[in-house]
């Protein structure tokens, strides 16, 4: 098993004016590729920030991240943009897609920054919308879609241009509980299919079970690991 | 490069009241602007040109020394040197109209005052300025004559008519003494209330004879053929005339006076532009503004995504241009038409207004300009504004914290 993303005695704190924060505690992780994992734990808990470091979205305070073997934590902004654009795939709770573009642009666009092919991009674009279900919304703008349907789009565009890994933060949160469940089983099928790493947050008891791995974070620690078979 | 452009493209269409307000503010702004520049121009051209028609010509050879000290003394000998200079330039030049103008003393036997002699040649003038359509009683002078044209302003005050007879006094070449009596021939109005009130018009051999300056003149005014030309005209002939004895003068140089105090008149409107720019630039800014603002939940996304700072901030930069260029163009395209409509129908004035301008000797309309460069300069300023105010949300596209966006 390869390891894709590793960290050590990762660290966030905000120094707010009454207290310091420890959003992110000493966390030590590994992710293999392929594994298709869920980070819990209560609002406030630290999921969005742990994301968001490993993501290279922000920096932290203290420890090490390691994506592929590559320290990215002392990477320059200019580079952390670019390690973004080639390596990870986001999907975030809301405000996921470019309002001017339509489903299939949207899915197109990291493909189209990583100056991919035309053919290519059409073909991938298609199929990934395909996959999710949305091949009759190929042409609409995201305020034509339902907010599943927008979160799927999303998912499409993380996935289509077969990142390392993708980072999913509460992306059922705003959904109902049909739309959440077909989220997931999308998510869980592409997981198999592409075999791309995918971590995804949630406080949604509903949706938990679904994921391979369910990490537990307290108060911005682990407090569970464990492996669902 | 091409998703910029259309992401650019279709932002603007996101609220598309409010683009086409800033571009119609811009449209607008362009429009005002050429109208305003052309009127003034206009004016300032109305005035050149009949300054041109009536006293400086194109192009004048001079004695070295007239512009500096306008004196009998430094007059200019109409030679065959200069006969052959102009003979070389034929195809260039329509034709010279010799002057020999002075300060003289006209008395009648009650009455005395300084004016100015203008020795004419009767029929050039007339190509010149139809000086012959302003006679008001009497007739025009003939070649050679031995009479006088009176201007109506000076008749008036040495209370004098056709047929009556006046002394004149002056200094001729050489400190000679210059004197005689000529009879008044005609009348003419010359419009513009100082010259009429100080002028006096005799044939230009008369004139010679009466200050004793043999072939000389004051000025030789060259017309050019095509008086686009004039500026080239005058340096060719700077090139053969003798630089000891003799000056070639343009009208600009001629003019130079009135045209520092048009220069300055125009920095007074420009203040008035000014206000009228920073109104569009605080309109095209606003729109700039909220597009950031509203926006910054997208730049996050976009910066998350691994879109360039860079990239984003030619999105906006885009955008920032479309909305001036779109509003520069139409206001060209709208302004010219309305440009060459008053160019042809000069807004008419009435009341004191048109009494002032009348007196003057012009049409009582404000005359428009349709000098092209009156709507290239409008549209570079208008566009250099936008593409300054295109920068500022580039700056801020540098600045945006993705993490503080995000919220
Ligand atoms: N920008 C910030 N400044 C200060 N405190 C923050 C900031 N972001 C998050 N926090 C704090 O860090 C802790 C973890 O937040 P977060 O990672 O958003 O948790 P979760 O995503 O699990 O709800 C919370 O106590 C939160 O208030
Ligand atoms: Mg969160």
């Amino acid at each position: 098993m390869k390891t894709v993303i590793k960290t050590t005695n990762l660290q966030k704190i905000y120094n707010n004016s009454v207290a310091p924060v420890k959003a992110v505690n000493n966390i030590s992780l590994e992710f293999q590729e392929g594994e298709f994992t869920a980070i819990v734990g209560p609002s406030g808990s630290g999921k969005t920030t742990f994301l968001n470091l490993i993501g290279g979205l922000d920096k932290p305070t203290g420890g090490e991240i390691y994506i592929d073997g590559t320290e990215i934590s002392t990477m320059k902004e200019s580079e952390l943009f670019d390690f973004r654009l080639r390596n990870i795939g986001f999907v975030f709770q809301s405000y996921n897609l470019i309002p001017v573009l339509t489903a299939k642009e949207n899915v197109s666009f990291i493909m189209l920054l990583q100056k991919r092919s035309k053919a290519e991009m059409e073909q991938r674009a298609t199929e990934m919308l395909e996959q999710v279900g949305l091949s009759d919304k190929l042409n609409s703008r995201p305020n034509q879609l339902s907010g599943g349907q927008q979160q799927r789009v999303a998912v499409a565009r993380a996935l289509a241009s077969k990142p390392k890994f993708v980072l999913a933060d509460e992306p059922t949160a705003n959904l109902d509980t049909e739309s959440a469940f077909n989220l997931l089983d999308i998510m869980e099928k592409l997981n198999k299919e592409e075999n791309i790493t995918l971590i995804f947050s949630t406080h949604d008891q509903r949706v938990i079970e679904r994921a391979g791995r369910v990490i537990t974070l307290v108060d911005g620690s682990v407090s569970k690991d464990e492996v669902i078979s | 490069m091409k998703i910029l452009l259309i992401l650019a493209w279709r932002n603007l269409w996101r609220n598309k009241k409010r683009t086409l307000i800033t571009i119609s503010s811009v449209l607008f702004a362009v429009l005002l602007a050429t109208l305003f520049v052309s009127m003034e121009k206009g004016s300032y051209e109305r005035l050149i040109d009949s300054m041109v028609k009536y006293s400086t010509g194109y192009i004048q050879i001079q004695d070295i020394l007239y512009d500096e000290e306008p004196s009998i003394d430094h007059t200019l000998l109409f030679d065959e040197e200069i006969e052959e200079i102009l003979n070389k330039y034929e195809e260039q030049i329509a034709y010279h109209v010799p002057r020999l103008q002075n300060f003289v003393l006209v008395a009648t036997e009650n009455n005395t005052r300084g004016s100015i002699l203008n020795g004419i040649d009767p029929e050039l003038e007339i190509k010149m300025n139809d000086l012959n359509e302003d006679v008001v009683k009497g007739e025009f002078l003939k070649p050679n004559d031995n009479g006088l044209m009176l201007a109506e302003g000076l008749a008036g005050i040495l209370n004098v008519t056709v047929g009556d007879t006046l002394v004149l006094l002056g200094q001729g070449f050489h400190g000679s003494t210059a004197a005689g009596t000529y009879p008044i021939r005609g009348i003419v109005d010359l419009k513009i209330p100082d010259i009429n009130n100080n002028t006096i018009y005799m044939s230009l051999s008369e004139a010679q004879w009466f200050y004793g300056t043999d072939n000389r003149v004051t000025s030789l005014i060259i017309m050019p053929e095509n008086p686009a030309r004039t500026q080239q005209l005058a340096e060719s002939l700077r090139k053969v005339i003798d630089p000891e004895w003799h000056r070639v003068l343009t009208w600009e140089e001629l003019l130079e006076d009135l045209l520092n105090l048009m220069k300055f008149d125009v920095a007074g409107t420009m203040v008035m532009m000014m206000i009228l720019y920073i109104v569009i630039a605080f309109g095209l800014f606003g729109t700039i503004l909220t597009m950031l603002i509203e926006r910054r939940k997208e730049f996050a996304l976009l910066f998350s995504l691994g879109m360039k700072r860079a990239q984003v901030a030619i999105v906006c930069f885009f955008e920032a241009l479309f909305i001036s260029m779109a509003g520069v163009i139409l206001g060209i395209i709208i302004s010219i038409p309305v440009v060459a409509w008053f160019y042809h129908h000069p807004i008419p004035l009435s009341g004191d207004m048109a009494e002032a301008i009348a007196d003057y000797g012009f049409e009582p309309v404000l005359p428009f300009s349709a000098d092209p460069t009156i709507f290239i300069n409008q549209a570079l300023i208008v566009l250099i504004i936008s593409f300054l105010i295109g920068l500022f949300p580039v700056y801020k596209v540098f600045r945006i914290n993705i993490m503080e966006a995000k919220k």
